[in-house]
């Protein structure tokens, strides 16, 4: 029996396999999708079901009384069915999905996808669902009703997340579209392969006593004495344009009428490094996730830091944009560019 | 089933909940009217209790008071005394359930089940009433039925109006589909017969007629049938719509048969086929074609002009030259007729129908008797004793009235021919055939309906419960049944033109009926009109079956094969189609990409065939240097599409040249292909 269970498992995957190199080949990654006859899909739901026997019950009825108000009732039911399949068609013809950016996150966090939805002025969209399954759902709506809030309420901005588990690039999966609109009995459904990803950074997991004892620890306290020591005082110069008017010594400026500014040690060749060949850790996840807390830390106590892979090499600086520059190159490290996607 | 683990919201809104309760109450309220009391009260306290739940004042009802309600719902039923297995039972158990679910309907799922019971209460509803005003309320149910309907998909609560809007628009688009299958979708004659008596059964002639029945039933101003005749239609006094032969008298009341003879069995005992009857009839006279459209009566009875020799219709003859329906008609029938009015009947009289012709009640009744036995004395012939009678009537003091004495139960015949005097045609009718059978003349009582009245605006003849009639029919020799109207000679304008004209005198014309349209002569234009556009809607729509469809069918597109059928209905369906597209604005051509960008996605699938693969990272510049670099054949190529692109792309000027830009960088594309 393990057998049979076996090969229905691999029939199974193979089939869902098929299935999916075919959608890839009906849905090729692109920044913006127009959906149409090619990429919509019309399936009747379990109301559908219900409502085609509730007509067959009508019709022998009329065919039981010969009452023809009740064949009339039947019949229009029927029709119903058949029209609800080109009204929800034309529901979901002609929505583009486009992609405009992807937050980056940590591993084990959500991913944030920003899409923008719109249709054609003289068309309205109701009650249309884009998301993936077991994560996020969003419902949109483009029509005038909605334009109170709205510029234009035939565009409108969404976003959606997506749990992560490994660092590196996550190229979002291919969204599913459905709308049931309007009347429950069909339901459309279509998918939006776009060409957008996310950055996920590397978990950030602290280990203890990683940090090599010589090079790092003293390295480290160091640094934070250079840092501190960065505020000392060592002399004054002339003033030059872009100084911090915090740093212009006020007194000299009282006696002379000139600006002046407080200059400082310059303890650059002392910075902060955060090494790899430092950490006394085995692997490269782990490494990574822990270089990630560093650089966390760094950012929390507003240090001067710098990064060194075995690959690439950030000069220390501090800030936003540095922070970020280093977490990529953490998530990106080891990774070609077709791992990458 | 594709959309799980997709988290939705399945709850249904509050503007939907509020869609439901609008529709329990439309599809409710005409069947109300035919339901038990108590069930009505059931009902109201639940759509009571939903509002107070929906407004948030009441909780949802406990399970205890669910079984309350539900024992509630069965008392009612049980106190009725419908029948178990009647259409009032149906009904109200089917409404009952529709109650009870309305009652928890929190769910989609919930109130999908509401709104597909709602619509089969509106079918049932159409079992009740099927007049135009009934259809008309039963499309009313359809649109709310169908908003609820989309009210319940919605997750957000949206206005009644765009709601009913879409509901409507939807319904309309059906309308094509709707009318080409109601016209062409094979329709079926019953397989089977699975009829729910309906208790609120019309009035009408029945086969036990007392001499009161007729001027009760002449009280009424219902419809009993209408006819169109092909061709010239006869004149008033020809028109007697023979229905029953009363054959037996039990000295107050006329029956078909002895009471010996299980009532139930008589409509069977009365078929015969078409072969067997004509054997008894000697064909002569003009042949009358008509078509009628029963109303339904909950009886088998059926009306025509005597004899019947053809019925094109769900109906059987009767040994007695009349017509049956094959089950008693809880629907409208519509039959078409030929009948032969100056056809012989039954030249020879076989000795069974002689026998009932000439039955008399062994008491009472001593004094016409021996009026009879006067008159025969002073007649030499059976047809001067028949002239004799009907003499009588005429010049003695008979007087013609809707109010009747009472009579004495054993001796009713002396009570009104020799005591009273005073009648309605039933009296008439039934002394005239006794005094027939004390002669020995066979005889028996007609009931039916005489005359009718003309309808101009619709050209047809509408025959009323109040034209209800009764008469006679006495056999002679060589002449065969030969009807007689002893009526006639009390009150000819009964039979000249209608029984308004005879009781004038009295004012006893539907005299229970005060508002009744019929006795203003004003209204008749605006009653006939009125009636006039019911009997179209009977005969073209209610009357649409089997038989019309092949005939309307023969009509249009001639005789139909199997192939011919199958290409008709591909072309009408392709038609819906095509118009559906049109009407939806599904035909309108869209540009999905701008053509740049197909040309973009092109050049990358063509990059991507010589191995290098845009990732989804790389800018259009950086991917055309990367491609460049590696691509050196192609280098000029690549960097010139991606001038082009880009420049198109973020240029604004470029945007007024868009075609010549496209030009060039199709010419690229073409270029790189040719390079191999």
């Amino acid at each position: 029996m393990p057998n049979s269970a076996n090969s229905t498992r691999t029939y199974a995957s193979h089939k869902s396999r098929k299935l999916n190199s075919w959608l890839k080949n009906r849905f090729p990654d692109t920044t913006e999708i127009t959906l149409g006859l090619r990429t919509i899909f019309i399936i009747p739901t379990m109301t559908t079901v219900a409502l085609s026997l509730t007509v067959m019950l009508l019709f022998l009825m009329g065919i039981n009384f010969q009452n023809s108000l009740i064949f009339g009732l039947s019949f229009w039911l029927l029709a119903l069915i058949v029209i609800s399949i080109f009204f929800t068609y034309r529901n979901l013809s002609g929505l583009s999905v486009k992609s405009i950016q992807a937050s980056p996150c940590f591993a084990g966090e959500k991913a944030v996808f920003e899409l923008q939805l719109s249709c054609p002025s003289d068309q309205n969209k109701s009650s249309i669902f884009i998301g993936w399954k077991d994560e996020d759902l969003a419902e949109v709506n483009l029509h005038q009703e909605e334009s109170s809030q709205h510029n234009n309420p035939h565009t409108q901005r969404i976003k959606l997340s997506h749990s992560t588990s490994q660092r590196g690039y996550f190229k979002a999966p291919r969204l599913s579209i459905f709308s049931r609109y309007p009347i429950g009995l069909i339901i459309s459904w279509s998918y939006a392969a776009l060409d957008i990803q996310s950055i996920v950074f590397p978990e950030p997991i602290l280990q203890k006593n990683a940090d090599n004892g010589i090079g790092k620890d003293d390295q480290a306290e160091q640094g934070k004495d250079i840092a501190n020591g960065s505020t000392d005082f060592s002399g004054i110069r002339e003033y030059q344009t872009g100084d911090s008017p915090k740093q212009i010594h006020w007194g000299t400026y009282a006696k002379t009428g000139e600006l002046h500014t407080k200059s400082f040690i310059d303890y650059a060749s002392n910075d902060l490094w955060l090494e790899w060949s430092n950490l006394k850790l085995q692997g490269v996840e782990p490494k990574l996730s822990h270089l990630s807390a560093r650089v966390l830390e760094c950012h929390q106590l507003q240090l001067i830091y710098g990064l060194k892979l075995p690959t690439t090499t950030l000069q220390p600086n501090n800030g936003e944009a540095h922070k970020i520059a280093c977490l990529t190159a953490l998530a990106l490290y080891g990774l070609d560019s077709k791992q990458r996607n | 089933m594709f959309t799980k683990g997709f988290p939705q919201n399945k709850n249904i809104t509050h503007s939907a909940m509020l869609w439901l309760i609008v529709v329990q109450i439309v599809v409710t309220l005409p069947l109300m009217f035919y339901l038990p009391f108590l069930l009505v009260l059931v009902l109201i306290f639940s759509t009571v209790w939903r509002i107070r739940m929906i407004q948030g004042r009441l909780s949802q009802p406990n399970n205890v008071i669910k079984v309350v309600m539900a024992g509630l719902g069965f008392a009612a039923l049980a106190s009725s005394g419908l029948p178990t297995a009647s259409l009032d039972m149906m009904a109200s158990l089917l409404l009952l359930g529709f109650a009870y679910k309305a009652l928890e309907a929190f769910q989609q799922r919930d109130g999908v089940v509401v709104i597909l019971t709602g619509y089969i209460l509106v079918a049932v509803q159409f079992l009740y009433s099927q007049t135009m005003l009934a259809a008309l309320y039963g499309i009313f149910s359809l649109t709310a039925l169908t908003s609820a309907m989309i009210a319940i998909q919605h997750t957000k609560s949206i206005a009644i109006k765009p709601n009913l809007k879409l509901a409507t628009a939807m319904l309309l688009t059906c309308l094509p589909l709707m009318i080409t299958l109601f016209l062409f979708a094979p329709r079926f004659s019953p397989l089977w017969s699975f009829s729910l008596p309906n208790n609120h059964a019309k009035t009408g002639i029945t086969n036990r007629i007392t001499p009161g029945d007729i001027a009760n039933l002449s009280q009424s101003d219902e419809l009993a049938f209408r006819v169109t005749f092909a061709g010239e239609h006869p004149p008033q006094n020809k028109l007697y719509w023979r229905g029953l032969v009363l054959n037996h008298f039990d000295g107050s009341t006329w029956t078909q048969f002895p009471d010996e003879l299980l009532p139930e069995s008589i409509p069977f005992r009365l078929y015969v086929n078409k072969h067997d009857l004509l054997s008894h009839l000697t064909r002569k006279g003009y042949a009358q074609q008509y078509e009628i459209i029963y109303e339904k009566s909950a009886q088998p009875w059926l009306f025509a002009l005597s004899p019947v020799v053809n019925i094109e219709g769900d109906a059987t003859y009767s040994s007695d030259f009349g017509i049956i329906a094959k089950q008693n008609l809880f629907e409208p029938l519509l039959l078409k007729l030929t009948s032969l009015p100056k056809a012989l009947r039954e030249a020879e009289l076989p000795h069974s129908v002689r026998k009932l012709a000439l039955q008399l009640p062994k008491t009472g009744n001593k004094k016409s008797q021996a009026l009879a036995n006067r008159l025969l004395q002073t007649t030499s012939s059976q047809q001067d004793y028949i002239q004799q009678v009907l003499n009588l009537f005429k010049e003695e003091d008979y007087y013609y009235t809707l109010h009747p004495p009472k009579l004495e139960h054993e001796n009713s015949i002396d009570g009104f021919l020799i005591d009273s005097k005073k009648g309605f045609c039933a009296h008439y009718a039934g002394s005239f055939v006794y005094m027939m059978r004390l002669a020995g003349i066979p005889a028996r009582v007609i009931a039916g309906y005489q005359g009718g009245e003309w309808n101009e605006k619709g050209s047809y003849l509408a025959v009323h419960q109040y034209d209800a009639h009764a008469w006679t029919e006495v056999w002679l020799k060589d002449q065969g049944w030969v009807r007689l109207d002893p009526t006639a000679m009390v009150a000819p304008e009964r039979v000249e033109k209608n029984l308004q004209a005879a009781v004038k005198g009295e004012g006893s014309f539907l005299e229970k009926h005060m508002l009744s349209s019929a006795k203003y002569q004003w209204l008749s234009g605006l009653r006939k009109q009125l009636d006039a556009s019911q009997y179209k809607w009977r005969k073209l729509v209610l009357g649409y079956n089997e038989n019309t469809q092949s005939s309307l069918i023969k009509q249009l597109f001639g005789e139909i094969s199997a192939l011919k059928a199958a290409l008709i209905s591909l072309t009408i369906f392709t038609i819906i189609v095509v118009f559906w597209l049109i009407f939806l604005g599904l035909t309108k051509r869209r540009q999905h990409e701008a053509k740049e960008h197909q040309l973009y996605r092109l050049f990358c699938k063509l990059l991507e065939k010589r191995g290098i693969t845009r990732q989804p990272s790389q800018s259009p510049t950086e991917f055309s240097q990367l491609a460049a670099t590696q691509l050196p054949n192609l280098a000029t190529e690549i960097n010139r599409f991606s001038e082009l692109y880009t420049t198109l792309c973020y240029d604004p000027d470029a945007k007024s040249k868009t075609p010549t830009y496209i030009d060039d960088l199709k010419q690229v594309i073409k270029s790189i292909r040719r390079k191999k």
